[in-house]
């Protein structure tokens, strides 16, 4: 008898309290703007230096690229090499979301994307290549706005 | 608290964190790979009534990986021996039934020694290895100086 009452109230406490139900995938969550979704490639950015593959434990970054000559700008300039991208894949099935590989980047080319649907059937397709990464930037939140500090 | 014991005086211990310390909830038991110094056992326990942790700690000599079974002061430890059995190579002597808890059927080694080779860090192409500039086929010509990835161990077979 004491037990049931105690149920009833318990019943009666949680009917006045607001749902916490999220209604996914019908309703999208609210995601934080810093969620680890997925990672963002912009290749504009990228010198293939790679130091993100180095620093990757997970050793889930490829990178291939190749040398490209470029002729000098003046007259009796020296020539000019740049490293040009071929290949940026990274493998999330082996990706442990641990963002080493964005903060390693020194020239702000990887970004976090809270984007998180992409589930896939086979393995393989995991592995995000050049242009589905950069898909991914179109996903990218702006950069928080700078924190004025405390004024004076 | 932590504690060091010698391994025949364990049992006693852990009797004692039971009974003198009211240490009722047996938390882990596990292991640490000290190499030449050879294999500590760990165990936490911890009371309800005093909130008081314990840590019970005893290493076994290279040569002799044998302890008592804790079974008979906690019974739950016995997942965990089989579990410390199985990535050790400690022997729990008296354990009720000390077979492998997690690892499949057959597999050789103890996967938690330090000197286990990882074969997926074996097997596998570091992809850091490319050059800036390169692709993986340059990888395939013979080169003066090859970029080993950090913390993999020189002595393990490199493809």
């Amino acid at each position: 008898m004491k037990g049931l009452l105690k149920g009833l109230a318990v019943t009666l406490r949680t009917m006045t309290r607001r749902s916490v139900t999220r209604q996914y995938p019908e309703v999208q969550p609210d995601l934080p703007p810093r969620s680890r979704g997925v990672i963002g490639l912009l290749a504009e950015n990228c010198t293939s230096c790679m130091l993100c593959a180095r620093e990757c434990p997970d050793w889930c970054i490829y990178i291939e690229s190749h040398k490209e000559t470029l002729p000098a700008a003046v007259e009796g300039g020296r020539e000019r090499s740049r490293n040009v991208l071929d290949r940026f894949a990274i493998d999330f099935s082996l990706c442990m979301y641990c963002g080493i590989c964005i903060e390693a980047c020194p020239f702000d080319a990887l970004f976090w994307s809270p984007e998180f649907e992409y589930a896939e059937h086979r393995i393989g397709s995991l592995t995000h290549e050049m242009d589905l990464l950069g898909e991914w930037m179109k996903t990218v939140p702006p950069p928080p706005e700078i924190d004025p500090g405390k004024p004076g | 608290m932590t504690q060091d014991v010698a391994p025949g005086e364990w049992i006693a211990a852990l009797i004692a964190a039971r009974d003198t310390q009211q240490c009722d909830f047996f938390d882990f038991l596990t292991a640490v790979d000290e190499l030449d110094e050879g294999i500590r056992v760990v165990a936490h326990v911890y009371s309800t009534k005093t909130r008081q942790h314990a840590l019970i700690r005893t290493l076994l000599p290279p040569g002799a990986l044998t302890l008592p079974t804790a079974t008979t002061v906690y019974r739950g430890a016995n997942w965990h021996e089989r579990e410390t059995h199985e990535m050790f190579g400690v022997h729990f002597e008296g354990h009720p039934n000390l077979v492998p808890l997690l690892l499949p059927d057959g597999f050789e080694g103890n996967p938690l020694r330090k000197d286990f080779v990882l074969a997926s860090r074996v097997a596998k192409q570091w992809p850091g290895e490319v050059d800036p500039g390169q692709s993986m086929t340059d990888l395939k010509k013979p080169k003066r100086r090859r970029n080993l990835p950090p913390g993999v161990p020189e002595n393990w077979a490199q493809p």
